[in-house]
């Protein structure tokens, strides 16, 4: 029941246009870097070298497509979860605003059962639009732009890693990212099963994440205890693929509390919704 | 009376030193003539302050002057200027004056340091010191002291192709400026570490080079391509 239940969600999730406007804004996001990218790529290789570039200089294909991938997953890792909420804060206050909500809870399947199979769409629908980033990144950027060895610059330095060493990286990278884009998914359900229209709950979401995002940026030292606690310092924690050598430990911990997120997050929704009095 | 010998025997020491400097560079002028081109394999290994990259391999062409070009499937960091400079500037020999600096055992070798000072306003090099075996009429040292690079002293090694005075390895020690990554540029906002400076200010990057090819003929057409 949990299985057909989620493929209905699944419909209802691809029968909405708004669905496609994630992966829409997507593509002409990707398209708009790519143009950049091809006019004056070189400008941003010479602002990621500059440091150095009085001294040393960087022979070869710089301006590659596993450069051009890792701008762009870092460009847009931000903007994403704006596209994940439009369609996954829908799913349980869309249905209570139309009023089909009390009519799916009559169905021969549990209030927990309806949360789950939602979510599991929300995590499909997700996955959907992190596959779709990762073949316009990996797949369409290199055919443009031709492969290469990796420049990276981070706050301990400039890393040049090589191309051979990079693909890995990627994957493990779109990985962590969907976890963290699932995350997103889930804090947008679970406001969802506490809301009667679509709009508070993808407003709510994207609130949360520029307040979290904005704390975990300040440097002050009153918010250092709780910076590791928020799902929006490791939705970065992708990056760490590129350091080296890599930080594990790091990546697991982040693993850690973006899962635990997802479970706290998906229990409240569950709780909430089985408790719901619903008269729409 | 004494005065006027003292003044005479500095003044013709100081005339047949820098004759000396002269004809020791013109020498190296010389040699340094014999290559019109060439094509070289090298490996290329940076030991640089805040930069992690493993050695690159990659290929090196070069036309007189000044023609160079580095092709290489990965990213191969070279120091700015050393490369081709002193070459390039001591065939002008009205840009410059070189002075003698002396006898000097490099490493075993017996050299003799010429110091060279540009005459002109536009040169970027403001200081080259050079250690050169005039027995081999090569190179064996470099201190070079640029405008806009800062210092770079590159140490030669020669074997197979000494008698086109090409070396067999070079190591660039160059003059790292502080960086400072501010956390803005690396994008990283949700690392905790702080922006670090770097505190050595001292690059190494060691070419070792083989399989030249000398004199081979390549077309400057070449040298205008982009990898």
């Amino acid at each position: 029941m949990l299985l057909r239940n989620t493929y209905n969600e699944f419909i209802k999730i691809i029968a909405k246009p708004r669905s496609y406007i994630g992966l829409g804004v997507l593509t002409a996001l990707i398209f708009v870097i790519l143009f950049a990218m091809k006019a004056d790529g070189t400008s941003f290789v010479s602002f990621v070298t500059a440091s150095f570039e009085q001294t040393l200089s960087f022979n070869g294909n710089i301006l590659n497509g596993n450069l051009i991938a890792f701008i762009i997953l870092q460009m847009l890792i931000v903007h994403i979860p704006l596209l994940v909420a439009l369609v996954t804060g829908d799913l349980i206050s869309g249905e209570a605003a139309m009023g089909t909500i009390r009519m799916l809870a009559t169905k021969p399947i549990s209030r927990t059962n309806i949360v789950l199979s939602k979510f599991i769409a929300g995590a499909v629908y997700t996955l959907i639009l992190t596959l779709w980033l990762a073949f316009l990144a990996l797949v369409v950027v290199k055919w443009m732009f031709g492969t290469g060895d990796l420049i990276v610059l981070n706050s301990s330095g400039l890393i040049i890693l090589q191309e051979q060493d990079i693909m890995w990286r990627y994957l493990c990278s779109f990985f962590v990212a969907y976890l963290a884009l699932l995350t997103v998914s889930s804090l947008s359900i679970c406001l969802s099963a506490f809301a009667e229209n679509s709009i508070g709950p993808i407003v709510s979401t994207m609130g949360i994440i520029i307040l979290f995002t904005i704390i975990g940026s300040m440097d002050v030292t009153v918010f250092d205890s709780i910076k590791k606690f928020l799902f929006t310092t490791h939705m970065a924690s992708w990056r760490s693929f590129f350091e080296d050598p890599v930080k594990m430990k790091n990546i697991w911990e982040s693993i850690v509390i973006l899962v635990v997120h997802n479970i706290l997050l998906v229990a409240i929704a569950i709780i909430k919704f089985n408790k719901k009095d619903i008269t729409s | 009376m004494r005065y006027l010998f003292f003044s005479l025997v500095v003044f013709y020491s100081l005339s047949a030193n820098s004759q000396t400097a002269d004809q020791i560079i013109a020498q190296l002028v010389g040699k340094i003539n014999l290559v019109k081109d060439y094509s070289v394999k090298a490996n290329i290994k940076a030991d640089i302050p805040m930069i992690k990259v493993l050695p690159v391999n990659a290929t090196i062409y070069f036309k007189q002057k000044d023609k160079f070009k580095v092709v290489s499937k990965g990213i191969a960091i070279l120091p700015k200027q050393g490369f081709t400079d002193v070459s390039s500037f001591l065939s002008n020999k009205n840009t410059y004056v070189a002075v003698d600096g002396g006898l000097k055992a490099l490493n075993g070798v017996q050299t003799h340091v010429v110091t060279v000072i540009p005459t002109v306003d536009n040169s970027d090099i403001v200081l080259a010191k050079l250690w050169i075996d005039t027995k081999n009429k090569v190179i064996l040292k470099t201190d070079l002291t640029t405008r806009g690079s800062g210092s770079v002293t590159m140490n030669y090694v020669y074997g197979t192709q000494l008698a086109f005075g090409l070396p067999d390895q070079i190591t660039f020690t160059v003059d790292i400026k502080k960086f400072k990554m501010p956390k803005s540029i690396s994008s990283d906002i949700n690392n905790s570490e702080k922006a670090k400076k770097s505190k050595s200010k001292i690059g190494t990057i060691t070419i070792k080079l083989s399989g030249y090819l000398v004199n081979k003929g390549i077309s400057d057409e070449f040298f205008k391509k982009k990898n």
